[in-house]
């Protein structure tokens, strides 16, 4: 291999990276007003006050929040549950693994669409129901989607993180269970003890990354929300992007300190899981 | 507790891993499993605690068949090759563990285990975390843990293997003295001869599958079924023979020995061979080999395709390509049928 090689294969990650970055900082310097296209040169904190003041913000950040946390501690538990079954069913390599990667691969636009074709009142559950005459109408069908509980939007991630915890921390709680919790069982521990002793919290800093992962993106994400989610309060990312494509050009600078408090917010997660570990390690 | 096995196959992903295995191990009693890598010794260890199940055959503890007991039930505690302690515990809280989910109260459950440290002589180590422990020390707590657990019989699955020379001396000792103390009927799976010569009151040899030969060290060594379980233990030259009224006939020599008639090999051993110097010597000393407190002698034949081998005190006045007479020590000579 040529000296070369290894810089001309890095180079389209450098590439993306520079793009990224480049964006953030981009985002973030609008974010403060300064956007000499559009003659704003100021630099500001006004947009970041203004914004934090403001009623519909403040709904939208809880309504982000809501649906980050419940649904990743829903999929965080359900993911572990499953985990946990196929560890102790001795499923965890073959087929029951390509399953799990086809629902990780499968894009949010199109799981919102399944939940759509499914659970709306003009869903397959809907329709049914009318034909077996337990509702009169399809419009008797309960509410999923598009309701200021999101119950659409969580379903949505639940169903997409689910088989990612489970096959983000498999590998590792299968080898505990194999070598540790084996040991355990040996020493007198049933296979439920031996689970809530040893193996589940050996097995926690893989649980912890992935739950740090679905946190952080399903507050950050756009797709589900938009497509799923109520009028009003909008989650953050998509009121967001309504601020984007405001018909004003000079409205930019809301939409990027919004982007800058979504930055600020999953950073503040990842500081906090980060202090978190190490402070356990450290003990 | 007293242990037998018995008619035990085990057959691990189409592959016959243990035939008919029968075994006996008396309460408090020592015995080593020893053979070649791959020969089924860990697998009948986990067999035993249940970890793997037994395709035929039944594991008896205490007169009681457990084939249907689970593993957390059986009280057949291993001491695993890589220790496995538990790496989010303190030393004290992996020694007290077997008593924890028995439901025993905290204190309880540190004083037996700071009454364990002591003895294995790690007295202070209770707050440790394991990664803070070296090789020995983990040994030890592994040691102290099963012992907690109140084995009815303890597996020490290659406990040793992973120490340098000087610290495996020390463990055995302190294992052979627990196993005394606390009178657990023990079986220790070794690649070894050595450390099973040493610690055991018999010795199981396993190839293939198989149990081989099932005796005292002494007997095992000096009287070895077959030339698998000989040249396991101590390799050397084999004369084929005849055995007629008490007495050996071959090729090379003949000699009188209390045995059925029937055709033997005979095994000479290094240590059945005794070299001395002279000029019209049948053998020639083509290497010497030194082993520290004494010498290998690689002897051969100037009449015969023959090959010996002898071990001399390291004082000896023989040089490689001198000419050499041998003495044959007929004591150690070994006779197996054939």
């Amino acid at each position: 291999m040529n000296k070369k090689t290894p810089y001309i294969l890095i180079m389209p990650i450098v590439l993306l990276g520079v793009l990224f970055i480049f964006g953030v900082i981009n985002g973030i310097v609008q974010s403060f007003g300064y956007i000499p296209a559009f003659d704003l040169t100021d630099i500001t904190l006004d947009y970041y006050i203004e914004i934090l003041n403001s009623p519909t913000f403040l709904d939208s950040l809880k309504t982000s929040l809501q649906i980050s946390i419940i649904s990743s501690i829903l999929a965080v538990i359900l993911g572990t549950i499953l985990t946990a079954a196929l560890v102790y069913t001795g499923h965890t390599e073959g087929k029951i693994l390509q399953i799990i990667k086809l629902a990780i691969i499968i894009p949010h636009t199109i799981v919102a669409l399944f939940l759509i074709s499914i659970l709306s009142q003009n869903g397959l559950i809907a329709r049914l129901f009318y034909k077996l005459g337990w509702i009169s109408s399809q419009g008797d069908f309960p509410l999923l989607l598009y309701t200021k509980n999101n119950f659409g939007i969580i379903l949505g991630y639940i169903w997409k993180e689910i088989p990612f915890v489970a096959y983000f921390s498999l590998a590792l709680m299968s080898s505990i269970n194999k070598t540790l919790g084996e040991a355990s069982e040996n020493l007198g521990a049933s296979k439920l003890k031996s689970f809530f002793y040893i193996t589940l919290p050996l097995s926690m800093p893989a649980i912890g990354k992935a739950f740090l992962i679905i946190l952080t993106f399903s507050f950050g994400a756009y797709d589900l929300p938009f497509l799923l989610g109520a009028t009003m309060p909008k989650a953050l990312p998509v009121q967001a992007h309504i601020e984007y494509i405001h018909p004003d050009l000079r409205h930019r600078p809301y939409a990027m300190a919004m982007n800058g408090l979504i930055l600020i917010i999953t950073w503040t997660m990842a500081g906090m899981y980060y202090l978190i570990t190490t402070k356990k390690n450290k003990r | 507790m007293e242990l037998e096995l018995k008619n035990i196959s085990v057959t691990l992903s189409n592959k016959e891993i243990l035939k008919s295995i029968n075994l006996k191990v008396e309460n408090g009693e020592f015995i080593s499993l020893l053979g070649p890598s791959g020969c089924g010794k860990s697998t009948m260890l986990k067999t035993i605690a249940g970890i793997i199940n037994q395709h035929e055959g039944s594991v008896i503890l205490g007169g009681n068949i457990i084939d249907n007991i689970p593993p957390y039930k059986r009280k057949t505690v291993i001491v695993f090759q890589d220790f496995r302690l538990f790496p989010h515990m303190t030393v004290a809280e992996n020694i007290g563990f077997p008593l924890k989910i028995l439901g025993v109260n905290k204190n309880k459950c540190r004083e037996r285990a700071i009454e364990l440290l002591k003895k294995v002589k790690l007295v202070g180590y209770e707050n440790r975390r394991v990664h803070e422990m070296s090789g020995g020390q983990i040994q030890r707590v592994a040691l102290a843990r099963a012992i907690a657990a109140e084995p009815t019989v303890l597996l020490l699955d290659e406990p040793f293997s992973s120490l340098d020379t000087n610290l495996r001396k020390d463990m055995r000792e302190l294992v052979l003295e627990l196993q005394k103390e606390y009178k657990i009927t023990t079986i220790l799976v070794t690649h070894d001869k050595e450390e099973a010569l040493i610690m055991s009151d018999k010795i199981a040899f396993m190839y293939n599958g198989q149990i081989e030969q099932y005796t005292t060290p002494k007997n095992i060594f000096n009287n070895p079924a077959n030339t698998i379980v000989a040249d396991y233990f101590l390799e050397g030259t084999y004369i084929d023979g005849e055995i007629m009224d008490n007495r050996f006939l071959s090729e090379l020599f003949n000699i009188d020995v209390n045995k059925n008639n029937g055709k033997y090999k005979c095994l000479i051993r290094p240590l059945a061979v005794r070299p001395f110097k002279s000029h019209v010597g049948e053998f020639l000393v083509i290497n010497k080999i030194y082993q520290g407190d004494n010498y290998l002698l690689k002897l051969n034949s100037t009449i015969k395709d023959l090959t010996l081998e002898s071990i001399v005190p390291d004082f000896t006045d023989i040089m490689e390509g001198d000419k050499v007479n041998v003495e044959i020590v007929k004591d150690k000579l070994i006779f197996i049928p054939m």
